[in-house]
């Protein structure tokens, strides 16, 4: 029994060790958005729910902006934007969602857990990846017909939303047991490149960051689908002063340069 | 000690009455009737036992060399068959990936050259990744059986004749079937289960390759009614499959 009770004990103490580990931050959370109020300078952290086609470009750009202001910390979460949707919807702690698609984001509106409007900020073309040297002859997307085994997103992840949105518009159908479902494009993009994948539907700025591990097919502006990307901050932010600050420096002229320089498109002016 | 104890109890239990008490009972059979559903669920009854059938078509040799032929590396042997167990199923996906994937892989692109078999995004590669995590529960249960029977009877029926064949079909495996059974059904649950390396390895194609646990992963993002209703499918079966286990086949080692 002796053992027993030596054992509760540093039980007892690993599970004290654990809550203070992870109150602290919260706390330490709770005292800098205090203290910002005061001054202007940028500190804290956040997390950013951001779509898994933005992985590359923010992960840069987030670098960047955090060299410029020491002392700020983001953190990034990227996964498919309906996950990301999900997840906000059941509290998970985000600060920032920045989603592929209006309908997503718009889910967290009707909720309530966003009160400002959201601000297009980038759009994205799809394409079409095929394996390097491109061995199927994929011309086109009416081919993506013809060959093996597609790889698309999932249905209500944005890249599928478009995809599906796209191919029914240009006239061509897919069967569905050639479908293979990504749970967000990066997965989709992975199907195709160390999978055995035929070709895939992804965006442009995936293709890009891809490298030469895939091949690229454009498809013509006339028969692709434009994808707008909003942004906003979420209501239940703890640290609102750093959450406004990413939104703005996102939307800003050196924001929009570090989205471009991964491929992404500048929104259309209405 | 008793308040730890329910604490562990509560962290068991919790997950379950939260999934429980979100079940949509009111669109019970349209969920599990949804063509997505039907799709999902006839698959993996499919795969899940095929998985099973070529679990012991294999491992029940593999678990009988282990149990009772000495050589030269045979715990060496035994770790990598128990590996899977403890291997993280995307990784068993991967690896899987790189030995019969067309392009990548050891094998895969012989494969398809001299048989015209591809292995990827088809049933087959869900039935062979699901294999590759359920088989080793079979094999870890069914030399287990062999380890602790006793020999003696096996004795018994050569000294009055009966060829190895005879003795192995006539004795050993009587004697085993409780083991069997058990190994089997470990291994058909999990199979059922099994996830991640099929959805690395086969893909994610509806009525191919999309199994349960699959569909469910899917579905929670665009019809979370559909999905909890699946999660409740697969929650019940192993509660039967545990019931099975426990009142069947492991009630004599209970008593003991």
């Amino acid at each position: 029994m002796r053992k027993h009770l030596r054992l509760i004990g540093a039980l007892t103490v690993v599970i004290a060790l654990f809550v203070t580990a992870t109150a602290e931050p919260a706390l330490a959370r709770a005292n800098t958005a205090a203290a910002k109020t005061k001054t202007a300078k940028l500190s804290g952290s956040i997390t950013v729910s951001a779509a898994a086609s933005l992985t590359e470009a923010f992960t840069q750009m987030g670098k960047d902006f955090q060299k410029k202001n020491k002392g700020a910390n983001i953190t990034f979460n990227f996964a498919a934007s309906s996950a990301l949707a999900a997840q906000i919807q059941g509290g998970a702690p985000a600060d920032v969602f920045a989603s592929a698609d209006g309908g997503n984001l718009q889910k967290v509106v009707t909720t309530g857990q966003v009160t400002a409007a959201p601000t297009d900020f980038t759009a994205n073309l799809l394409t079409i990846v095929v394996k390097p040297g491109n061995p199927k002859g994929v011309k086109s997307l009416a081919d993506l017909a013809k060959v093996g085994v597609v790889s698309l997103c999932a249905a209500a992840v944005p890249c599928g939303k478009y995809a599906t949105q796209m191919l029914t518009q240009d006239g061509v159908t897919i069967p569905t047991d050639k479908i293979t479902l990504g749970q967000d494009v990066k997965a989709t993009l992975t199907a195709v490149a160390t999978g055995d994948a035929d070709a895939g539907l992804v965006y442009a700025t995936d293709a890009k960051s891809a490298g030469k591990t895939v091949a690229q097919i454009k498809i013509p502006a006339s028969l692709n689908i434009l994808a707008i990307y909003p942004i906003a901050p979420i209501a239940a932010s703890q640290n609102t002063a750093l959450a406004k600050a990413w939104v703005d420096y996102v939307l800003s002229p050196v924001g929009q340069k570090g989205l471009a320089k991964f491929g992404f498109l500048p929104v259309p002016v209405t | 000690m008793v308040l730890l104890a329910v604490v562990a109890v509560a962290f068991f239990v919790l997950p379950l009455v939260g999934l429980v008490q979100r079940a949509p009972w009111s669109t019970l059979w349209d969920d599990l009737s949804a063509p997505e559903s039907r799709d999902a669920i006839r698959l993996s009854l499919e795969c899940s036992l095929w998985s099973t059938a070529l679990s012991i078509a294999f491992g029940v040799p593999l678990a009988f060399v282990l149990a009772r032929q000495p050589f030269l590396g045979r715990s060496l042997v035994r770790a990598l068959v128990v590996l899977p167990m403890v291997l993280p199923p995307v990784v068993g996906g991967v690896a899987l990936l790189y030995a019969f994937s067309v392009n990548h892989g050891l094998v895969g692109g012989w494969l398809l050259d001299t048989f015209g078999v591809q292995l990827t995004f088809s049933t087959a590669g869900a039935v062979l990744a699901e294999t590759f995590v359920a088989m080793p529960f079979l094999v870890i249960t069914v030399e287990a059986g062999l380890r602790s029977m006793d020999r003696r009877y096996e004795d018994a029926a050569a000294s009055l004749g009966a060829n190895r064949w005879t003795v192995f079909r006539r004795v050993t495996l009587p004697v085993i079937a409780p083991s069997l059974y058990a190994g089997a059904a470990l291994a058909w649950a999990r199979a059922l289960g099994e996830f991640g390396a099929t959805i690395t390895f086969a893909g994610n194609i509806r009525g191919r390759t999309q199994t349960l646990p699959l569909a469910v992963y899917l579905l929670l993002e665009s019809q979370q009614g559909t999905a909890i209703v699946l999660s409740h499918l697969l929650l019940t079966v192993s509660i039967v499959v545990l019931m099975l286990l426990r009142d069947r086949w492991f009630g004599a080692v209970r008593e003991s």
